[in-house]
């Protein structure tokens, strides 16, 4: 990819810029609408992290690294999972004489006992789809990088 | 190299073999009253006046006796399926430390001079009920996120620790 | 003919699932190249899949949300208990599958080959240089 020049790649680096946001867009579409139809936290954040992958196809591996740096990666993969155990230790300080975790009904969001449990399922839903998409562009990443000494004699060698 | 193909190829029709002889017991696909979906079979009672007994939606002392030897709890209230007659499904009573309300348990139907006692599988509650205990359509989502919660904390956990263990293997620097 | 019809015909998944889950376990242990047993395995885990799902289908019945009209006629959906524990299940075999294939990229920058047998052949060299080497 180094030896080409840049406009041989005109095309293909035009249509990854303009399909990338309508990709993430649909994906944020799956994951809320998880509980009215087909969907959910695990498919959205495949299909979120299927966008980033696009623009590593496009342009080279540098340059999908300026889109996803490696401060995004660490943040986003562990806080889906901190809003996930995150809602159970706050359903535990509703339910005080007896706790449960997890029992999204005590949760006082509105005043139903099942609205407050599909709204719980929402917000759980949410914090899967973060945390798959950090991890599954992640492991793209790690998979199609050099390793380190190769890219040292790469520099090395117009020298 | 032909030593491992053909040593292979045992173990393999062997299980083929242990495949074919099991197929009887598979159920037909597609079938709406086999065993998983509906209801389990426990046993049948030969008919003489319990028959009558149900009509006026009495528990039969057989019944109970018999659902009480194989450890299962004690029906408490009958009720008729609309339908085709012949058919009465049984309740149980609440139970503080295990149900919270009524249960609908055991399903009894008649059929050629014997009662035949099945008992609900799990997932009809879940398809019933569903929609009244949490506001949410889609089964699979609140199969996941709420009655199954607990194991998709643990599936998270899953895949986070994949996403760590592959850039602990794949990024080796010289001073660390 | 109805014996066949009736015992064979009618189970045709079961059959589909007896010859993917042999054809990827024939290819764990039969192949030497590295990439070609995880490919083995992940038809192995997809044969599992289809055939725990198949369990769960009903002839006539809808995809398994809650609808008025379906309500009416008796609740003939799909059994929705299969699919929760598959999604699961998809989730463990993608991070198996990214695990192994790192190894098999650090197993390729160690010894230069992803043949199983050169591999084994490079270790016991390893070993018998270090034998002689180590008494003198």
């Amino acid at each position: 990819m180094n030896g080409k020049k840049r406009e041989d790649n005109v095309i293909v680096e035009t249509i990854a810029r303009i399909m990338a946001p309508f990709i993430q867009l649909f994906a944020l579409y799956v994951i809320i609408h998880g509980t009215g139809g087909p969907g959910g936290g695990f498919q959205g954040g495949v299909v979120f992290a299927s966008a980033f992958i696009l623009y590593v196809i496009a342009f080279d591996l540098s340059g999908g690294r300026k889109r996803f740096p490696e401060s995004a990666n660490i943040f986003f993969s562990s806080f889906g999972l901190y809003i996930y155990a995150g809602i159970g230790l706050l359903s535990i300080l509703f339910t005080a004489g007896a706790a449960q975790y997890l029992n999204y009904g005590f949760i006082p969001f509105t005043s139903h006992f099942e609205e407050n449990r599909a709204l719980g399922m929402d917000i759980v839903e949410i914090g899967i789809g973060i945390t798959v998409m950090a991890v599954t562009a992640s492991i793209f990443f790690d998979l199609a990088g050099k390793k380190e000494e190769d890219e040292k004699k790469e520099e090395e060698e117009p020298r | 190299m032909n030593k491992l193909e053909v040593a292979a190829l045992v173990p393999i029709i062997l299980l083929c073999g242990l495949f074919v002889y099991v197929a009887e017991d598979i159920p037909v696909f597609g079938d709406p009253n086999a065993a998983p979906i509906r209801y389990v079979e426990i046993f049948s009672i030969d008919s003489d006046e319990e028959g009558e007994l149900l009509e006026q939606q009495i528990v039969p002392q057989k019944l109970t006796r018999g659902l009480v030897e194989r450890g299962f709890p004690p029906p408490s209230r009958l009720e008729k399926v609309p339908g085709p007659p012949g058919e009465w499904n049984a309740f149980i009573a609440k139970d503080e430390a295990h149900y919270a309300r009524e249960e609908k348990y055991y399903f009894i139907r008649r059929e050629k001079g014997k009662l035949k006692v099945y008992r609900y599988a799990f997932v009809v509650r879940w398809i019933e009920k569903g929609l009244q205990e949490t506001a949410v359509p889609n089964m699979v989502t609140y199969g996941l996120a709420d009655y199954r919660g607990y194991d998709t904390l643990g599936e998270t956990t899953v895949i986070f620790t994949a996403g760590v263990s592959v850039i602990l293997l794949l990024r080796r620097r010289s001073r660390l | 003919m109805e014996w066949f019809i009736a015992k064979v015909l009618a189970k045709y998944n079961y059959w589909v699932f007896i010859i993917l889950m042999l054809i990827g376990f024939y290819g764990i242990i039969a192949k030497h190249n590295l990439i070609k047993k995880i490919i083995g395995l992940n038809i192995f885990q997809t044969a599992i899949f289809l055939y725990f799902i198949s369990l769960g289908a009903v002839k006539g019945g809808t995809a398994p949300i809650v609808s008025e009209e379906m309500v009416q006629k008796g609740y003939p959906y799909a059994n929705p208990l299969p699919h929760v524990l598959i999604l699961t299940a998809i989730v463990v075999s993608v991070a198996t599958t990214a695990v192994a294939l790192s190894l098999i990229i650090r197993l390729y920058q160690e010894y230069g080959t992803i043949e199983e047998g050169e591999i084994i052949q490079q270790l016991n060299k390893k070993e018998l240089d270090q034998d002689r080497t180590s008494p003198s």
